[in-house]
């Protein structure tokens, strides 16, 4: 009662009560949203960015000594170019094991004709030269097909590109539509405290101490509502990357957060405080600008 | 003191419900305002307690013009004055003390200020044993002294007050008439709004008479006989 507000807005004859509740709802979209974006951008570039530290090149010859001789060829020439740190071929039973969410478990002595893939690791990402290296490798071993992943990953990360900026238009709209909640609650409230208003700007009392009044309780329906969304949403990212973690592999666990990373969640509230609080002012000031 | 010249009121598109209203409050004086129900003196009222900007007509109000006087100014001016309402517009949720206090508290006074104030105050209208209630408990003149408490806790330059006595019996009505009386005599300018006649004649001060939006009796603004 005697702090730097000063507070006649009554306590009991709130209709606000489902306010923070609504925010709290809306705080918890927010925070998947922004949380899944930021996740699968960065995910995605550290994910990418060890993909350029590799290359595959795929022997594909029908007869068996003639894949083998290509395949030294292309190891010999591999391990001798600068910047290679180094080839090392896949064994049969590894690119069965990459085939067999297509192929199911073939046994190994099924006769499929299989190329011999050899696993290529740069020292860093520019360190060769891909096209001048693809010329050399078909030139050394015909058969030789030199595969740098970029025309699939850049598919990966246009679509990437594309969930983020969709991720980003949700917490938009998510942000607007709490601002549009917080401004028909603000009404609702001034209409409500009309008469106790009326009354306090008649005696004097600038605009700027009638809206503190709202700042305050505002303040504080942005702040709860704000922590009653981020608990939540960070238990359920919390359980939704514990079942990730059981379930995937690669591409899955590279964009899965690590919960001490969202750290940053615990500003949330705060933001979501001062937005509410700053809606309900500009609300409640230009309200008070009808009254003479 | 407080110049009208000329005011006339409208409502929006609405007819008029002031037309040429021309009269002057000395420092001091005190008036009452009568005339029928419907004859505008809630809105002569208004536009004294600075709650509307009249449609025309010029308001001089303590040395300043009102039709150019910018927004931002007028909580100071209405500092400086107190309104008694009809209804009593006490915060349901305050107690008398609270109540009473609230002009100060827009003020910015200190808290110990504001409770020697309101404690002397409240004592001085008989309310000394109800500081703490809130207005639900409270009877109709207790309420009306709240009320006037509120009105004059700052020492207000201008008191206006909307039928003060509507809702109390005839006992209460002479001590509150009383009270404004005393009010007076330290120099708050006052004007009560009234349909009451014996308590117009009772007290003797001059009369501004409202009929259909015109005032039809305009006297000269003087301070009330001190002994009355």
């Amino acid at each position: 009662m005697w702090g730097r507000t000063l507070q006649f807005l009554p306590t009991q004859k709130q209709r606000e009560g489902l306010l923070p509740w609504v925010i709290g709802v809306m705080l918890f979209l927010c925070t998947l949203a922004l949380v899944c974006g930021i996740a699968l951008g960065s995910g995605l570039r550290n994910w990418s960015a060890g993909l350029t530290t590799n290359l595959t090149v795929q022997i594909v010859a029908e007869e068996a000594d003639a894949r083998a001789a290509q395949t030294d060829a292309a190891l010999t020439l591999l391990r001798a170019t600068p910047g290679i740190e180094a080839a090392t071929v896949l064994a049969e039973s590894d690119v069965l094991a990459l085939l067999s969410p297509w192929l199911g478990d073939v046994p190994f002595d099924a006769g499929l004709p299989l190329p011999t893939l050899i696993d290529v690791q740069l020292t860093d990402p520019g360190a060769v030269h891909v096209e001048g290296l693809k010329a050399r490798l078909i030139a050394a071993a015909p058969g030789a097909q030199l595969d740098d992943h970029q025309a699939w990953m850049s598919r990966v990360l246009d679509l990437a590109s594309v969930v983020q900026m969709v991720l980003i238009g949700i917490v938009a709209m998510v942000v607007l539509s709490t601002v549009a909640i917080v401004i028909f609650g603000c009404r609702a409230g001034l209409a409500t405290h009309r008469e106790s208003i009326e009354i306090m700007h008649l005696m004097g009392a600038e605009d700027s101490m009638i809206s503190r009044a709202f700042d305050e309780r505002y303040l504080m329906h942005g702040l709860k509502g704000g922590m009653v969304g981020v608990l939540l949403a960070a238990g359920t990212l919390y359980f939704v990357v514990q079942l990730a973690r059981e379930m995937g592999q690669g591409l899955i666990t590279a964009t899965l957060p690590e919960m001490t990373s969202l750290a940053w969640l615990a500003l949330l509230p705060i933001f979501s405080a001062f937005i509410t609080m700053f809606t309900a002012r500009i609300t409640v000031r230009r309200a008070l600008l009808e009254l003479m | 003191m407080i110049t009208f010249e000329n005011v006339g009121m409208r409502y929006d598109m609405g007819a008029e419900v002031l037309k040429d209203v021309s009269f002057s409050l000395d420092r001091g004086s005190f008036h009452f305002l009568v005339g029928p129900s419907g004859a505008g003196k809630t809105t002569l009222l208004k536009l004294l307690y600075l709650a509307h900007r009249p449609s025309r007509g010029l308001i001089n109000y303590f040395g300043r013009d009102l039709m150019t006087l910018e927004r931002e100014a007028l909580p100071r001016l209405r500092r400086r004055i107190g309104v008694v309402f009809q209804d009593f517009r006490l915060f349901d949720h305050m107690s008398a003390f609270e109540n009473v206090a609230l002009p100060l508290r827009i003020q910015g006074a200190k808290k110990a200020q504001v409770a020697d104030h309101v404690e002397e105050l409240l004592s001085w209208v008989g309310l000394e044993d109800r500081m703490h209630a809130r207005p639900a408990t409270l009877s109709g003149g207790e309420k009306q002294r709240v009320a006037i408490a509120r009105a004059i806790i700052n020492k207000p330059d201008l008191l206006v007050a909307d039928e003060p006595t509507g809702n109390v019996d005839p006992e209460m009505s002479k001590r509150l008439m009383h009270l404004f009386v005393a009010l007076n005599r330290e120099g708050t300018t006052t004007v009560v709004a009234t349909h009451d006649v014996d308590l117009v004649k009772s007290i003797g001060a001059p009369v501004l008479k409202l009929k259909k939006g015109e005032l039809t009796h305009v006297p000269g603004g003087t301070p009330v006989d001190p002994g009355a």
